[in-house]
């Protein structure tokens, strides 16, 4: 199992290992000949997946923790998600058949986008896939690296071999005239005033500093998984709602999915005036909301919620004037401002019931469009009605029906008994629209249903009688217990960004024989900051260096 | 040391697989939201025009034609009649017709059935919850569904009366 | 005089101060030859020139932007115009950190072109002051487009020193196909920048002759209920119209060099009412440009590559290669702030969801991949040097188009822009 590669300075280390771990010393034959820059990676220490015989988990392992794929794999999301952004996708409309829409609307191209499934990219397997697979991928790279290098850094010893120091990125050499020991505990000064943590050992010496910053990368990718699990969570039922409602202004309706009720008390919008609007769009004749808001009450019920025989018992919970970026909350249950519609539409018309001849007035009844009572006592005369439109209209064989659910042209036909007229009574079709009376000719439908003189007419004498609901304000009904880990994740990410590429991780070993000082130093990024540093620590020692002289070659990130 | 790196590796491998095949099974189904031919049909809890409360549970074990409707549409309306005999006809042979009106108030569903001499049982969707759990777009549709409760079909729009018959028993037939 | 008047006084001192900041850069660098005094200390005293006009003019820029901010009444980086200028003033600002890291005039000399192109190109939009519709009444509007900006800005030097290390590395006098490949996509790198200083010459040139031509477009659309609606647009072009829109009708129409109607029409399937437009400016932009780089390309007489690089023999290629990865290090976690979680968390706010595959999000998506995949190649695959240098370059594409392509090109919920 374990060959026996013991490094001359006496430790032992585990196959694979390319740089002792004890003294530094390159450890295989042709590593150790050459004068190339030293391989730094996980300070030369043996990564367990590049080890022994690959079986089935091994090879998957291995695939998974390859920095190579990882790249391929973050290039085809990346070129798939362009893809998806050539024609709208899917989920932008409310109601399309995809099947023809991208057909019609972009011809042929389109339709091959809809057959490759590319109208809906960021819902498809392969995408879905990508995002399995780039999550499996950080699962597994980091896993594979951190704990090498959690192990590496560590157990750091003082003292390394010469090829150690002299075939870093960084080197410098030279002789010194002070003896060994006194010039270490000299330099431990300058060092410790750049912040570096000194450890002397004789005549050797190891400056560290910022170590923290070689997590930074694996703090991002664990912050990117628990992002992606938390978005993963976020559609598992129950921690979801997500709910487009129509709340007509000064009506209670119930939040589905929920035993939530929310009333629109108010709606109101403001527009930009013809001054505010820059002269340029001015003829464009666009309007230009200033500000729509929805004043809002938020119910709960707290009896008869599933009866829907009975009325639900209801207690107020919330208040909010909900506007874009201002939605309500309320214990995660949130409402955002999505649209309005300022078409006005009939709540109730309260007509007085009046003689025809004499213009005595026997009474007023108010008219529901929804929810009608079907009968009134007015005066001496009942009414009951046989028939309701909600949007009068004429049928192909001209009898009348409703166009749509909407109160749009609002009709009732009553039957109206009582005093001087027949006993089967009489039928009198009432428009509640002054526009819709002309339009259907009322009168002259009413006289052939009498079959002469219409009786009693019902009239309205002012606006008042008229309730109308001004508008109609959409509302985004949204649950999402999730996000708080959504957020959790993007927040380590950050960290681990902050963490990585703002700070970086030095490390000087600086050993001295016979007069002769050798440096070696080693960061995992901005060298060019590194050598700066160490230059001027050397200058603080009396010894003039240039920067670009520090520079030992190799790669360099 | 070897062995316990070896358990980490497989349970996390698995976890992976779990996790993805979760993730792209409920993206690929879940993505509509609306019930196809063949998923289990949604249950229901509406208002009856009679006043009481109806659940999909009473009809259970019986197969079901639910017709989603209204009185404003022409072939919603036109159809009516040869739903009503089909309703008499299959009355005692384990199909259950059922409509489902879509948001009306009480009267003017109570009218139009009065006047076209409608009895099998009528419900009122007044906050359109069963129109979108059955995700429903234009109307007319009915929904067939087997005695097991699976949909078997699902018409949209006007239902042709010559194959209606015959669609109904083959929904009869189905075990 | 108005604070507005006074802003835009302010940008065109700017401008002009930044154009001879670059003169100084120019003068600091390509002049170290003409003085028969030590060229390093030529450099030294005219490199710190050029960096305090450079500062003069970014202290103008910020008066423009604050005066701005006061007489518009909201912080003016809510249209395509604002955040140009804003994108060109954070580029100063990322350049004059990384000099202060780096110490090196001569990147001056081509950071200093890229924020006048940049501020030049912002000019082409509408100007004016546009009220803020609601969705963009919130505080985010401050901190995630600002940041936003900023991490690109940082991007933006990456590919500056990036094509410097280019332009200095390519090999003019070799023969094989490699040093052949380099040369040839370095010119056309040269030869797109010099695209764009035609298109932004064209615009202005026409717009100072007041140029117009209205068409009328007739489009027939059928609708969902089956029915034929058709809609009446009017398309002005401030070109002259190589390529009429698609099925119109000319208005009005000022002739161009004896051209009185449309040399062509533009295919049906280019989408949308102004298809036509931006096709025809893209054709403009291509030809005045290609006819700028055959002018300058006759004077010289050489490829313009080959023209500028004795300007970069004063610099090390390594410390240019180490400058461009280090702006996109500073960069990245600045544009992941800004550009995704800031931009999560208002589109939560506003629109009720972090995340909508909203195709201006997902090219924010894109450009965060596309940088991380620099970064991965660069950090574990030793990527370095040349082919770091080019995905720089190629990055700073993907940004452009995020920023311009995806509001001209495709519509969504993000086009603020305004009309162009």
């Amino acid at each position: 199992m374990f060959q026996n590669t013991k490094c001359e300075c006496g430790h032992q280390n585990p196959v694979g290992t390319v740089l002792c771990e004890a003294c530094g010393k390159p450890l295989q034959e042709a590593e150790a000949k050459s004068k190339e820059v030293l391989e730094m990676r996980y300070d030369g220490m043996a990564r367990r997946s590049q080890r022994s015989n690959p079986n089935f988990i091994d090879r998957v392992w291995n695939f998974f923790s390859s920095v190579k794929i990882a790249v391929y794999l973050i290039v085809f999301t990346l070129v798939g998600s362009m893809l998806g952004t050539i024609y709208p996708q899917e989920s932008t409309f409310l109601n399309i058949d995809p099947s023809v829409y991208y057909k019609e609307t972009y011809g042929q191209l389109g339709h091959i986008y809809y057959l490759l499934g590319l109208s809906h990219t960021y819902e498809s397997w392969w995408f879905i896939l990508l995002l399995v697979m780039i999550g499996a991928s950080l699962v597994i790279c980091s896993l594979d690296r951190v704990l090498p290098l959690y192990k590496a850094l560590n157990k750091q010893k003082i003292r390394k071999h010469m090829q150690f120091l002299t075939r870093q990125r960084l080197v410098y050499q030279g002789p010194i005239e002070e003896g060994a020991e006194e010039w270490i505990t000299k330099a431990v000064t300058p060092l410790k005033k750049k912040g570096y943590r000194v450890h002397t050992e004789g005549n050797a010496l190891l400056a560290e500093k910022q170590r923290f910053a070689r997590w930074g990368p694996y703090v991002i990718h664990i912050g990117l998984i628990i992002f992606l699990l938390a978005v993963l969570a976020r559609g598992l039922p129950g921690l979801n709602l997500d709910e487009h409602v129509a709340f007509p202004e000064g009506e209670i309706k119930k939040i589905p999915n929920t035993s939530m009720y929310l009333k629109n008390e108010q709606f109101n919008v403001e527009f930009y005036s013809e001054e505010e609007v820059p002269e340029q769009f001015r003829n464009l004749n666009k309007i230009v909301p200033k500000l729509f808001e929805t004043k809002v009450v938020l119910y709960e019920c707290t009896a008869d919620c599933s009866d829907l025989s009975k009325k639900p018992q209801l207690n107020e919970v919330a208040r909010h004037d909900v506007r874009v970026n201002h939605p309500l909350n309320y214990h995660g249950l949130k409402a955002y401002q999505f649209d309005y519609d300022l078409t006005p539409t009939i709540r109730s018309v309260t007509p007085d019931l009046v003689n025809a001849r004499t213009g005595e007035k026997y009474g007023s009844i108010q008219i529901d469009m929804v929810d009608t009572k079907p009968t009134f006592e007015v005066g001496p005369y009942s009414l009951t009605v046989k028939d309701k439109f909600m949007d009068f209209g004429l049928d192909e064989n001209g009898q009348p029906k409703s166009l749509s659910p909407s109160p749009n042209a609002p009709a009732f036909l009553f039957v109206i008994k009582g005093p001087e007229l027949p006993e089967e009574g009489i039928q009198y079709l009432y428009f509640a629209k002054q526009v819709d009376k002309q339009r259907f000719r009322q009168d002259e439908i009413n006289q052939q249903l009498v079959g002469g003189e219409i009786p009693l007419q019902l009239e309205v004498d002012s606006m008042d009688k008229v309730d109308i609901i001004q508008s109609v304000s959409y509302l985004n009904i949204r649950v999402d217990k999730a996000m708080p880990f959504v957020w959790v994740g993007a927040g380590i990410v950050m960290l681990g960004l902050v963490m990585g590429f703002y700070w970086h991780h030095r490390r000087i070993w600086i050993r001295i024989d016979d007069g002769q000082l050798t440096l070696g130093g080693h960061t995992n990024k901005n060298w060019f900051g590194f050598r700066r540093e160490v230059s001027a620590v050397l200058k603080q020692m009396n010894l003039e260096v240039d920067e670009k002289s520090l520079d030992n070659g190799g790669n360099q990130a | 040391m070897g062995k316990s790196r070896r358990t980490v590796q497989i349970v996390i491998l698995l976890l992976i697989l779990v996790l993805g095949g979760y993730a792209i099974t409920t993206s690929v189904s879940g993505s509509n939201g609306k019930p196809k031919e063949g998923d289990k049909a949604p249950s229901f809890e509406l208002l009856g025009l009679d006043g009481q409360v109806h659940t999909s549970e009473e009809y259970k074990g019986k197969a079901m034609v639910i017709n989603f409707w209204g009185t404003w549409c022409e072939p919603c309306v036109k159809e009516m009649p040869a739903l009503q005999a089909q309703a008499d006809k299959w009355k005692d042979q384990g199909v259950q017709f059922i409509g489902i009106n879509a948001g009306e108030d009480q009267m003017t569903v109570d009218n139009f059935v009065r006047q076209v001499g409608v009895d099998f049982p009528i419900m009122l969707d007044r906050d359109k919850t069963s129109i979108r759990d059955y995700g429903i777009s234009p109307m007319p549709t009915t929904f067939f569904v087997s005695n097991t409760g699976k949909i078997s079909t699902i018409h949209i729009g006007q239902l042709d009366l010559d194959t209606l018959d015959a669609q109904i028993s083959q929904l009869a037939k189905q075990p | 005089m108005s604070l507005l008047d006074f802003s835009s006084d302010a940008f065109i001192v700017s401008f002009f101060l930044y154009c001879a900041a670059f003169l100084l850069y120019a003068v600091a660098v390509m002049g170290k030859k003409w003085s028969n005094r030590d060229p390093q200390a030529h450099v030294d005293r005219w490199g710190k020139r050029a960096f305090i006009a450079s500062i003069v003019a970014l202290a103008a820029h910020f008066v423009f932007f604050f005066t701005r901010w006061a007489g518009a009444g909201h912080i003016p980086v809510s249209n395509m115009y604002e955040f140009m200028t804003f994108l060109s003033m954070m580029i100063m600002v990322a350049f004059i950190v990384v000099y202060a890291i780096y110490r090196k005039s001569l990147l001056g000399l081509f950071a200093l072109p890229l924020t006048i192109i940049i501020m030049a190109y912002a000019a082409v939009f509408p100007q004016e002051v546009q009220p803020l519709i609601p969705a963009l009444q919130s505080i985010w509007l401050k901190i995630h487009v600002t940041l936003a900006a900023l991490g690109e800005a940082f991007f933006a030097v990456g590919f500056a020193a990036g094509f410097m290390y280019l332009l200095r590395t390519v090999d003019f006098s070799g023969k094989d196909k490699s040093s052949r490949r380099q040369r040839g996509w370095v010119e056309f790198t040269l030869i797109t920048i010099v695209v764009v200083v035609g298109f932004i010459g064209t615009v202005f040139a026409f717009r100072a002759s007041g140029y117009e031509t209205v068409f009328v477009q007739k489009t027939a659309s059928i609708d969902t209920e089956v029915q034929e609606d058709s809609t009446i647009e009017k398309v002005i072009y401030r070109m002259p119209p190589i390529f009429a829109p698609y099925q119109s009708e000319v208005e009005s129409i000022t002739p161009f060099l004896g051209m009185k109607e449309p040399l062509l029409e533009t295919p049906s399937w280019m989408n949308g009412v102004n298809a036509g437009r931006k096709l025809n400016t893209v054709v403009w932009s291509l030809i005045v440009g290609l006819i700028l780089y055959g002018i300058v390309r006759l004077i010289v007489r050489r490829p313009l590559g080959q023209a500028l690089q004795p300007m970069l023999d004063g610099i090390d290629a390594d410390d240019l290669d180490e400058i461009s990865y280090r702006a996109i290090a500073i960069g990245f976690p600045i544009f992941t702030l800004g550009a995704l979680i800031f931009a999560m968390i208002w589109a939560q706010i506003a629109w009720s969801r972090f995340w909508g595959w909203d195709p201006k999000e997902v090219w924010a998506l894109i450009t965060w991949l596309y940088y991380s995949v620099y970064l991965h190649l660069r950090l574990s695959r030793g990527w370095q040097g040349r082919k770091s240098a080019w995905l720089a370059v190629l990055g700073f594409l993907v940004v452009m188009f995020t920023l311009v392509g995806v509001n001209l090109i495709i519509a969504g919920l993000h086009s603020y822009a305004g009309a162009d």
